[in-house]
Formats: C-alpha cells, structure tokens, sequence
C-alpha cells in the first residue's frame, strides 16, 4: 500500500518553526549523536525525512518528536544545518495542533497576533468580571476574611471552573492522541495487560524528566543546567497549580501565615522564578543551541509567567504589609494573567506536561509488545510463513 | 660480435631489486663475459648521477652498446634511451633487462631470483649485440586540420587551430552550428544562457577567414598518415559543393568532435514515454523554456512537477556509465521552474545526486534551499508512472519505493520530465571507421590513454574531443577541445613530424604479393602497389606491432628492432646461460 506524498505539507511546517529542514539530506548523523535514539524509535533522521516528504498520516502517529528534549547536539553536528533539534521541536508545536481537536493551537502557533489578542480578550473579560464581582459586594481595603475585595471561598470555585476547563480539554487531546498513536499508528497487537505493567513511567517521567537529564550524557557534563532548571520550573507550577486549586482557602487567609501551606508555595517561588529569569535571558543570550531559535509561542510562555510570578510574590507582599488596596489590584492582575495563561496551556507547548510522560508510557508499551511480538515470530517462523 | 663493446648497468633500485637479487653476483657474473667491457651497480639508476654515470662511461671506454637490467622498459626506456644519445651513441643500442617487474617484485627466494636475473642479463647481452642503429623518419606536416562536428567542442577547437593561422574545415551535419548546446537553455550550475556562449563561438567560427564551414557535410573518406591525410567532404543536401570548397582536402591533422546523441525515454515501459502526454524528456522540456512557456500538453500550468534521473543510464538494461550532466541538469530544471512559477512543487526523483564538479554541491545545496523534495530510488527498482483518477487533484502518480524512508510512495505530478542520459551517435560506428579509430562497447571513442592522454588516438594524428569520447559537461568538452587543439599547434610549429623507427618493411625481393598483410593491420598502414603487385608498409602509419611479421607466409616482412635474429638470440640467451 502506497502513500501519498505532499511536497507542500513542509510551507505549512514553516510557521511552526521547521525552517531549514528542506536542508537535510539524510546522513543521519543526527541519529548518531542523539542519545535517545535507537532500533525502535529512530529520529531525528526518520521524523525529518517524513516531514520532508509530507506524510502527515504517519507523521501524526508518531511518538518520536516526544522523545527528544532538545538538547540541540544534532543540530550542532548537522553537516548542512538542516536544524534537526528546531524541527523535532516544530514537530511537537504540529502534534499539539494535531492532538487538539478545536483547531486553536494551530491558530496559535501559525498566528502571533490572534494569539496575543486571545489573550488579552480572555485578560480583559476575567478582569472585568472580577472587577464587577468585587466591586459589587466587596470591599477594596479587605483582602481577606468577611467582605474581601476577592472572598477566597468564591476565588476557589473560580479556579476550580478555570481549572475544570482545562481539564477537559487536556484529557480529550491526550485521548486523542492516544488514538492516533496506540489505534491508527499500531500495526501490531498490543496486549491489555501493558498498560498496567508500565504505568510507573507516568508519575516517573512526570516527576523527574529523566531522560532529559540523559541527553546530555554524550557531552559528559556533570550537571545539565537546563534540565535541572526545567526541573524546577516545572516542580515549581504544579505545586503552585496544586495549591491554588485545593489549598487557596488557606493560601489567602490572614493575618498569620499558615506553614504547612506556604512553605509549599515559597518553594514553588523560587523554583518558578529562577526558571522564568534563567529562561528568558537563554532566550535573549542564546547560549544554548535550543534557544538559538525562539516561536512566538516561546516567549508569550514565559513572558506571561514572569508576569504571573511577579503580580504574586507582590501580592503576598502587599498582603502580609498590611497595603490591602494594592494587594487586591495586584490579585486582580494577577488573576488577569493567570487566567489566559491556564486556558492557552491545552492549545500550547505548556500541554507537553501531559504529553511528554504519556508519550514514555505509549513508547514503552509499543516497544514491549513489539519486542513480544519479534519473540512470537523468531519462534514460530512457520506460522508466519 | 667482435667489435662490440658493452657497458652493463644493474639497477638497485633502493631496496626494490636489490633485496631479492643479488646484484653484485649480478655485476661479478656479467663482467666475465666476452664483449663486455664494464658491469657496475647503483642505487638509482635512472636519477641523474646514475645516467651521468652512464655517459660518462660511454666517452670513456668507448662503449657502443648498452644493456640496463632495472625496472619495466615502459617506465625507463626513454630516459636511458636519452642517456645514449647524450654521449652521441644511437638510442636504439640500447637494451633492457626488466629484473624488477618480472624479477625481484615477484619472487621471494634470494638464489632462483638472482639466478633469474642472471638469465635476463644474459638475454639482453644477446640481444643488444645484433642491435642495429636506427633512424627516426621525419615527414613533413601539414598545417591544415579537418574538425567533424561543429558542436561546442568542435568549433572551439576550429577556431583555436583557425586563429594561430591555419586552415581549417569544419564539417557539420546539421544545416546549423552549436550542436546539442543550442537545444539547451540555461547552463547549471552558474546558470549561464547557452544560447549567449553560442552565439560568440558561432559569430566568430563564421566570421574567421581560415575556418571553412561545410554545413550538412559529412567526411566520408579519409586517407594517408600524420601529416598527409586527404579527406573527402560529400554534401548531404544534393547540392554541388561551393567554389571555394573544395571536396577534397589535404589535411595534417584531424579533431573528432561528433557529440551524442539522447536516450531514447520510450524503450523504458515504465514512464509511458510516447503514452502518456505529459511525460516528456529533458530536450523537450528545453524546448519549453526556451518558448518561455512550462505548461502541460492541456495548457495548463504544472502545480506538481516531477524529474526523474537517470534514464537509460547507470541501468543493467541501456547504459551502465554515469552521463554526468543530467543531475545537475535536473537541478537547473527544479531552479527555472520554480522561478518561472514559484507555485510549483517539484520532486526530484533520483538514485544517487552525482554533484562532483566546480559549483556543483552550492548549487545542489540551493535546490535544497528551494524545497525541492529530493526522493530517492534503487537502482534497478525504477519509478512507476500512472495516470491518476479525477480524485487524486492531479495528472499522474508515479509509484516508487522511497529509499530513504523505507517508504513504497505515490507521488503527485502534472508534469514527469525524463532526465534523459547521454548516447553515442547511431553513426559513431562511421566515423570511427573511416578516421580508423576504435570504439568501446557503449560505442565511445576510445583514447589512446584514458588518463595520460585523453584527446588522442591510436592513429597518429586523430584526436577525439567533447562527448563523442564519453558523457561530459561543457567546460570537459571545451577544456578536451582546447587540448587537442594545443596538441596540433605544436604538431604544426615544428612543420615536420618524427617518426619512430620502429616499423615493419617489406623485402621486395621475397614478397609474393599474396595481400595476407594488408586486411590484417590493425593501422590500415598497408598499401598494395599495383603496378609492382607487391605489398608496400607506410612507415609513418606503421606502429611495429607486428602482425604482419607473424603472419606474412614468404616471411618478407622485418620488424625493425625486433628481427627474427635479435628476439632469437635474446630467447636462446635466456635458457643458454653459461
């Protein structure tokens, strides 16, 4: 059964940010220097070539553009600077589109400017309606307890409906992609029982980010900083995102500081803020090879997290200062940044949260079955035959 | 011999001789030999001081015959040879014995390789005595040139020979010059027009007093030797030769410039060349361009185009060889297409991106920069090309299994050029045997050394120039042109032409006139005089290979420098040591 080429799939990988992969004319160095290919999941070669080639079908089942972190050695060995790192980074900016059944994410990345005004609408209308929300029954000079500005009981239902959102259209696409990879993408049978056995991958991918710390292994450096950053960023956010959904009753509540919360939240800090400074200034010094290139999605990201981080360590402040005035403003800010950054998160790179653990559990079920399956075969060639 | 007076020279040769044979029993066993006068060894014997050495020696002692037991005669005769007339000794009393190829290279055991050393020493003793001293023939040059074919190749050669002030016939087929260039638009990889570098060379070649063009002429009778050819110029179109045009020329020498010939794309099934209308070849898609106008057969504007390479060519079916144009060719195609409609998509489809010369890899790279999809295909698993359903939103599908990828693949396409390879002419065969020159199995012209002499021939005075030699690019052809032009001009400086000593002549006093030889000489150098009805050997055409010697019944037939005698002596010496 033959496939269709589409000579004109690598223009609309352009605006994802694979400018250079017409370059490439399949040495494969690229797959020799990355540390994470191999027999089953070969890349970068195979991703860029099918990209090449536009084999969209093939393309979208594919878990390979999930494996790479980026560590950009392949595109520093590349002989004709075809950008192999950039464009397995594109590849999953056109997977995330993919997986999104809505078709905003490919709005997003392809467009800057419907991206910025998406945000500053959903900015603009939650600002309005907690400005209305406050003004209509709370009290500027409280910030928390009876009559708040904005009453913690209702900022938590708030978050919750933000969150619940999200959630929905998180698991739909991560349904989705299981579909294309495990349903459409998968040739061969894969017992149930799997899914059971490697589960840990989830919670160990998830937590740790393991294999990114390995893709520096090749270049033997002692600490990878990036990875270690990366690490703490995203330890930072979810923690955060954990305690604004359960705890924010108790996060908001005056006037003594509660501990067994905040020191959660301090943590979360600082890991949230050397993560959004070191980032943007890679971003600006490109030091390392992945930051050479910025998408606009790139920036909107950790742009708007400095924002976020930011209004909320100024919030504290003014809270625990007793300015309870600037405090609301600056919860209202914060909330106005909060908001669209929480709901761009499925439609943007942010959903690799999601995607990139899953993306290690499917790659280790497919390999495991496969591996059965060579076994079957080597041991029954006549029934194959 | 009792006057003879011989100086043996053993070569070391580094360690190269000197580890396996014992060149001082070499030097001790000749010394004892009747005639010979001295017998010495060095380390090298072809460096200066060894042929000073030689020379010295034979004002010395008065020497009149030399034997050198050293390396192949292929590699040093000439340098020794040259020794010789230095000290004002004729070249030709010299003798080779060749005890490293056949000696000390090929054997490990010490005492057998001295030994037979020692035999091949003695030979050449034998030999040398019976050496005669011989004189080169020199005969006059004719400084006019015949050039056939007035392609690229062809007319710079003309015009080279024509400008330094000779006479020169340019005889072309066709009813115009420029040959397969004028079909041709651009030029890869620096996309000069074709038709402006034609131009110049046409208006020049047309304008030069001593270049006398014969359009839709052929050659179709060539006589005589280096130096003296007679050639007949016969017109294609009927019409009787103009006055100043003689039919018949006298010439010295000759340039073969008869180009190619395309593949033809419809012995390949599988492309529906000649089926399907949109397919169609290199030459035709030339033909668009130089309309200024890239659509299909229906009018309209190609969206898909593909470019297949390699057809007829580097294929067990047609042609083995690399036609060396075409892939370059294929990437100023994807280039002039894409300029003319940047809409346009184009699939490369090739086995290997052949991309060697000056210019060639930028340039490959920057079809890369344009998103040319490059796809690649095995060798012997061609393309398939369909014609596609209403639905597929396109003409054709060509079917290929997708080496890079692992992938069997459709590819869409409005528009297949075939990137046809390079031929030799149907009439090569012709040409060749008139100008009596040879052919290799693809039907190119052989030269006389690929490497070390890549424009001549084995017949003196015929040189082979462009793509009727092999499948080259312009800058080869010209540069091949301009070559043999320089090996003419210095042919004809000199006004006369030497010719070596070595040929066979014939003893009229025994020859019966039974004309065995004269089918059989692979130079044509054999003429039978009528009126003496006895064969006659043209020394100058003469290469002294010697089938006539082998095979002349009356034996009447003496090569010189290797008589029955010498080779006889020489073989006797080799098993008759003392």
């Amino acid at each position: 059964m033959s496939v269709r080429v589409n000579p004109m799939f690598i223009d609309d990988l352009d605006r994802f940010g694979a400018e250079d992969v017409q370059l490439c004319y399949q040495c494969g160095d690229c797959s020799t220097v990355c540390p994470h290919a191999d027999e089953v999941y070969k890349f970068p070669r195979k991703s860029m070539r099918l990209l090449q080639m536009g084999l969209e079908q093939k393309l979208e089942t594919t878990l390979e553009p999930w494996l790479c972190y980026y560590c950009g050695q392949c595109s520093e060995q590349c002989p004709r600077e075809a950008d192999p790192g950039e464009t397995m980074m594109s590849l999953r900016r056109w997977l995330i589109s993919r997986y999104d059944f809505t078709g905003i994410a490919r709005q997003f990345f392809k467009s800057r400017i419907t991206e910025i005004i998406a945000i500053i609408s959903i900015a603009l209308l939650t600002g309005a309606f907690l400005l209305f929300y406050g003004l209509s029954g709370g009290n500027i000079h409280i910030y928390d307890g009876d009559g708040a500005f904005l009453p913690s009981p209702f900022i938590h239902k708030f978050d919750l409906s933000v969150g619940g959102i999200l959630a929905v259209f998180l698991v739909l696409n991560a349904i989705r992609m299981w579909y294309f990879v495990m349903i459409k993408g998968t040739t061969f049978a894969v017992p149930w029982w799997l899914y059971i056995t490697e589960i840990y991958q989830l919670p160990w991918h998830f937590l740790t980010q393991k294999r990114y710390s390995e893709c520096e292994r090749k270049r033997e450096h002692k600490f990878y900083m990036p990875w270690i950053i990366h690490l703490g960023l995203m330890l930072g956010y979810v923690t955060m995102l954990v305690l604004v959904m359960v705890f924010i009753e108790q996060l908001q509540a005056g006037p003594e500081i509660r501990w067994q919360v905040h020191i959660f939240g301090y943590l979360a800090t600082i890991g949230l803020i050397t993560g959004t400074v070191y980032f943007i200034r890679s971003r600006f010094k490109k030091h390392y090879i992945q930051y050479k290139k910025s998408h606009g999605t790139d920036w909107v990201f950790v742009v708007l997290l400095f924002i976020i981080v930011l209004t909320g360590i100024a919030q504290h402040i003014f809270h625990r200062t007793g300015l309870y005035e600037w405090a609301n403003i600056t919860y209202v800010i914060h909330l106005m940044s909060v908001v669209p950054w929480l709901l761009r998160m499925p439609f943007s790179k942010w959903s690799h949260l999601i995607y990139r653990p899953l993306a290690m559990y499917l790659a280790a079920i497919r390999r495991d079955a496969l591996v059965r399956q060579v076994t079957i075969i080597n041991s029954n060639p006549v029934v194959v035959k | 011999m009792k006057n003879c007076r011989i100086g043996v020279y053993v070569c070391m040769c580094g360690t190269n001789i000197a580890k396996i044979v014992d060149v001082e029993a070499v030097v001790k066993f000749v010394s004892e030999l009747p005639n010979v006068v001295l017998a010495k060894t060095y380390k090298y014997m072809c460096s200066n001081p060894g042929q000073e050495m030689i020379v010295q020696d034979i004002k010395d002692n008065q020497l009149n015959r030399v034997v050198v037991a050293a390396c192949s005669p292929n590699m040093h005769e000439r340098t020794f040879r040259n020794a010789l007339r230095a000290a004002g000794l004729n070249q030709y009393l010299l003798e080779m014995a060749n005890i490293r190829e056949q000696c000390s290279w090929v054997h490990t055991d010490i005492k057998e390789a001295t030994e037979k050393a020692r035999a091949l020493v003695y030979a050449a003793i034998c030999r040398v005595e019976l050496h005669e001293e011989l004189e080169s023939m020199s005969v006059d040059m004719c400084p006019n040139v015949l050039v056939i074919g007035g392609g690229i190749a062809g007319m710079t050669a003309a015009l080279e020979i024509a400008d330094a002030g000779n006479n020169v016939y340019l005889v072309e087929k066709n009813d115009h010059l420029g040959g397969n260039l004028a079909r041709v638009d651009l030029t890869a990889p620096y996309l000069y027009s074709a038709r402006d570098l034609l131009t110049e060379k046409i208006t020049r070649t047309n304008n030069n007093k001593k270049l006398h063009i014969y359009l839709q002429s052929k050659v179709t009778n060539l006589t005589g030797y280096i130096g003296n050819f007679k050639a007949t110029i016969n017109s294609l179109n009927g019409k009787p030769p103009e006055k100043n045009k003689p039919a018949e020329v006298e010439i010295g020498n000759v340039v073969v410039c008869t180009g190619y010939k395309e593949f033809d794309a419809s012995r390949i099934v599988h492309y529906g060349y000649g089926k399907l209308p949109n397919v169609i070849t290199s030459f035709e898609l030339e033909k668009m361009i130089r309309a200024g106008r890239i659509v299909t057969k229906e009018g309209k504007i190609p969206r898909h185009v593909a470019i297949i390479h390699c057809v007829g060519s580097r294929s067990q079916e047609f042609h083995t060889y690399c036609s060396r144009v075409c892939c370059m060719t294929a990437l100023k195609y994807a280039h002039e297409i894409k300029s003319a409609n940047p809409e346009c998509y184009i699939s490369d489809v090739y086995i290997d991106m052949h991309a060697f010369g000056k210019g060639h890899e930028d340039f490959y790279c920057r079809s890369s920069e344009a998103k040319t999809l490059f796809l690649m295909y095995e060798k012997g698993d061609r393309p398939v090309i369909h014609k596609a359903t209403s639905k597929d939103n396109c003409e054709m599908l060509i079917e290929v299994n997708e080496k890079l990828s692992g992938e069997v693949i459709e590819i869409p396409a409005d528009l297949v050029i075939l990137m046809v390879g390079m031929e030799a002419r149907e009439d090569s065969h012709e040409v060749a045997r008139i100008v009596n020159i040879s052919q290799d199995k693809e039907g190119w012209f052989i030269e006389s050394h690929p490497k070390l002499e890549p424009v001549a021939t084995t017949t003196d005075g015929i040189f082979i120039a462009g793509t009727c030699v092999a499948p080259k690019d312009i800058p080869d052809s010209v540069a091949q042109a301009r070559a043999a032009a320089a090996r003419i001009l210095a042919r004809i400086a000199k006004e006369k032409i030497e010719v070596d000593a070595l040929y066979s002549e014939v003893n009229e006093n025994l020859c019966s006139g039974c004309r065995l030889c004269n089918q059989l000489c692979p130079y044509s150098a054999i003429e039978f005089l009528e009126d003496k009805k006895q064969s006659h050997i043209i020394s100058a055409l003469c290469k002294g290979c010697g089938v006539c010697v082998a095979a002349c019944p009356s034996s009447a037939i003496n090569g010189r420098h290797f008589t029955d005698q010498q080779v006889l002596a020489q073989v006797d010496g080799l098993f008759v040591i003392p």
